[in-house]
């Protein structure tokens, strides 16, 4: 088990940079998910430390070893990919054990470690099949599978659920992160999706265009969201952005777009009267009120999404659209008059230039 | 019009013309192999089995049964060895696609070339005298050597040829369906520590068994026609050295006995051996291919 140490890892194709200077540390046993949309090069990060893809520069260490020249199958990193990569030509204990058997390890010594994974992720029975009878589910196991024997330092997922219908995902990710807690080997895990980010990562690393845009746990990035790209990015549904001026006065007030809020005071103390500013509303934050309530928020519901047992509500406010999450949707119905409040510890407030946000504590 | 009948109508021309020139050839052949006759004299009697029992009494057909059998198993695997060499080879140091094709294209030269002139080609370069073979050897101290002369070298040399001709073509063919095959696979067994001709041995070429298995067959019925490769270059000889069972047919029944009836006796033979051992090849190859 080890830590990962990339240094100013710079990788372009050509003359077209992909990743531009990135520095990433990752502390041992951690489970970490790189995040973001596609083409934010998070596979390509990915692979450079796999050693499947070369770096055109900077350095990149695991436990302490610089491994930027060495090949893959010296790096004591094992991956699952998202296609599986099964060896189609062999029974699924030959794709297991294949690594160890160029390893040159003994018959003895890999039937108990066969027997022990395949128990694990419960493949004893497929043992003498071929991939292409198993289904999807079960060929991701045994990818999983073929990754863990090797016991290698570092676990890369790329993208590995993203092929499994979603009640198998969830099932999926539940076992990886058990597997995790038991084996605690250092992990990265790249997806696109933030909600299994979320629920799966220690931490997440949130990548945009090659740079990382912020880093931490799934908590901080979804509290304290360091850029607007960010706080787009994370949550369901999206949180909602409203432009503001900041008002002068005694309490810290934003007027924008038919909405006038309090905001924080302690959290957003640089914030001067007259400026320019982004507000983030998250919908999981609001709650119907009456209109009488402070920082009340009136509008028209356009349409309620009911998702079970909690439903979106959809309004127009001042000719825009802003939508809350609440547990009493049922009583709405298109058309009806609608408050509803968000407390000013969960506005977030961001430049409306740079889109960083001017959150202080 | 149904699709059935579109299909039958269509088919039907083209299956009727092929089956009356297989059918026709091999009724004369049959015909021919129950007489006597020979190119000599227009007269002729019916001898029955006669021109079959001689043959199971011919060493010299048997000579040529086991040439036959070398030349099929030596081109066959021959072409395939280096086709799946080169094809390695080329897939793991040439990178650049402008490199790969115009080695590709270079590959398929020889194979455009007709046999006879690949056979006069090949028979410069192999002579004694003037081949640039034999030069060679002379720089580093052997020769000269006979190679189309010398009884235990001529079927092999002749068999280069072949060789030449298709093993680049067809290791063409194995490159493009290489770079065809997914990366997933290739890139995990990288991961899984296995060096690069492991990763062919274990992964890429089982991957592609299915098309190898239809390469070999294909050639090993291309092999059973080299009959003008074999004429030019030695003409069977020195002695029956490289007298194929066509090639001694042709002697017997057109050069010099004019014995017909015995040459096709022994064609039809010819006909039932390779039918039967393709039958068996193939099904074994399916088989093992699935």
């Amino acid at each position: 088990m080890a830590n990962i140490s990339c240094n100013d890892i710079v990788k372009s194709y050509g003359a077209h940079p992909v990743i531009e200077g990135l520095d990433l540390d990752i502390p041992d046993h951690e489970f970490v998910v790189f995040l973001g949309p596609s083409g934010c090069g998070k596979s390509t990060m990915l692979r450079m430390i796999a050693g499947l893809e070369e770096v055109t520069g900077g350095r990149i260490a695991i436990g302490g070893t610089d491994v930027t020249d060495l090949p893959p199958g010296e790096r004591g990193v094992a991956m699952v990919f998202q296609s599986y990569a099964l060896y189609p030509h062999m029974s699924v204990a030959d794709n297991i054990t294949f690594g160890l058997r160029r390893q040159g390890a003994s018959r003895s010594e890999i039937a108990p470690r066969l027997k022990q994974v395949a128990e694990l992720l419960g493949l004893e029975k497929f043992l003498d099949r071929k991939p292409k009878n198993l289904s999807g589910g079960q060929q991701q196991r045994v990818a999983m599978a073929r990754a863990m024997i090797k016991t290698p330092q570092v676990f890369l997922f790329d993208e590995p659920l993203s092929n499994l219908d979603a009640k198998l995902r969830e099932k999926l990710r539940t076992e990886i992160r058990k597997i995790h807690m038991q084996l605690k080997t250092t992990t990265i895990f790249v997806t696109h999706d933030q909600l299994e980010a979320m629920t799966i990562a220690d931490r997440i690393v949130l990548m945009r265009d090659g740079r990382i845009e912020q880093m931490g746990t799934p908590d901080e990035i979804y509290e304290r969201p360091a850029t607007r790209f960010v706080a787009d990015f994370i949550g369901t549904p999206a949180m909602n952005f409203v432009s503001a001026d900041i008002a002068a006065g005694d309490r810290l007030i934003a007027h924008g777009e038919g909405m006038t809020l309090e905001l924080s005071r302690s959290a957003f103390p640089d914030l001067a009267p007259g400026q320019r500013v982004e507000l983030g509303l998250r919908p999981a934050r609001m709650e119907l009120c009456t209109p009488d309530t402070s920082n009340a928020i009136t509008g028209r519901v356009v349409l309620v999404e009911n998702m079970g047992a909690e439903g979106q509500v959809i309004t127009e406010v001042a000719g825009r659209e802003v939508s809350f999450v609440t547990q009493s949707f049922r009583d709405l119905s298109p058309g009806d008059p609608v408050s509803f409040t968000i407390s000013p510890d969960h506005i977030h407030v961001f430049d409306s230039s740079t889109g960083h946000s001017l959150r202080r504590n | 019009m149904t699709r059935k009948r579109f299909v039958t109508l269509t088919l039907v021309p083209a299956i009727g013309l092929l089956a009356t020139l297989a059918l026709v050839s091999i009724a004369g052949a049959v015909w021919f192999a129950v007489m006597n006759r020979t190119l000599r004299s227009p007269d002729y009697d019916f001898v029955g089995a006669y021109n079959f029992l001689r043959l199971l009494r011919d060493r010299r057909f048997f000579n040529a049964l086991e040439i036959s059998a070398i030349w099929e198993a030596v081109t066959v695997a021959g072409t395939l060895a280096l086709a799946v060499f080169l094809a390695v080879l080329i897939f793991e140091t040439v990178k650049k696609p402008l490199y790969r094709n115009l080695i590709c294209f270079a590959f398929l030269v020889p194979v455009l070339l007709p046999r006879v002139a690949a056979a006069f080609i090949w028979r410069f370069l192999y002579s004694p005298s003037l081949g640039v073979l034999n030069y060679l050897c002379g720089l580093v101290g052997i020769g000269p050597v006979e190679f189309l002369a010398d009884p235990s070298l001529a079927l092999i040399s002749v068999a280069a040829v072949d060789i030449w001709q298709w093993g680049l073509f067809f290791s063409v063919i194995l490159l493009k369906l290489l770079e065809t095959l997914p990366r997933d696979p290739i890139e995990a067994a990288m991961l899984d520590n296995a060096r690069t001709w492991e990763i062919h041995a274990f992964v890429t070429l089982p991957m592609l068994r299915g098309p190898l298995i239809s390469l070999a067959l294909v050639k090993a019925v291309e092999s059973l026609r080299s009959f003008d490769l074999i004429f030019v270059m030695t003409g069977g000889g020195p002695g029956t050295a490289t007298e194929t069972l066509d090639l001694y047919a042709y002697q017997m029944g057109i050069n010099m006995g004019g014995r017909i009836s015995y040459a096709s006796a022994m064609s039809l033979l010819l006909l039932v051996v390779t039918t039967v051992a393709f039958t068996i090849i193939w099904k074994a190859g399916k088989k093992w291919a699935s």
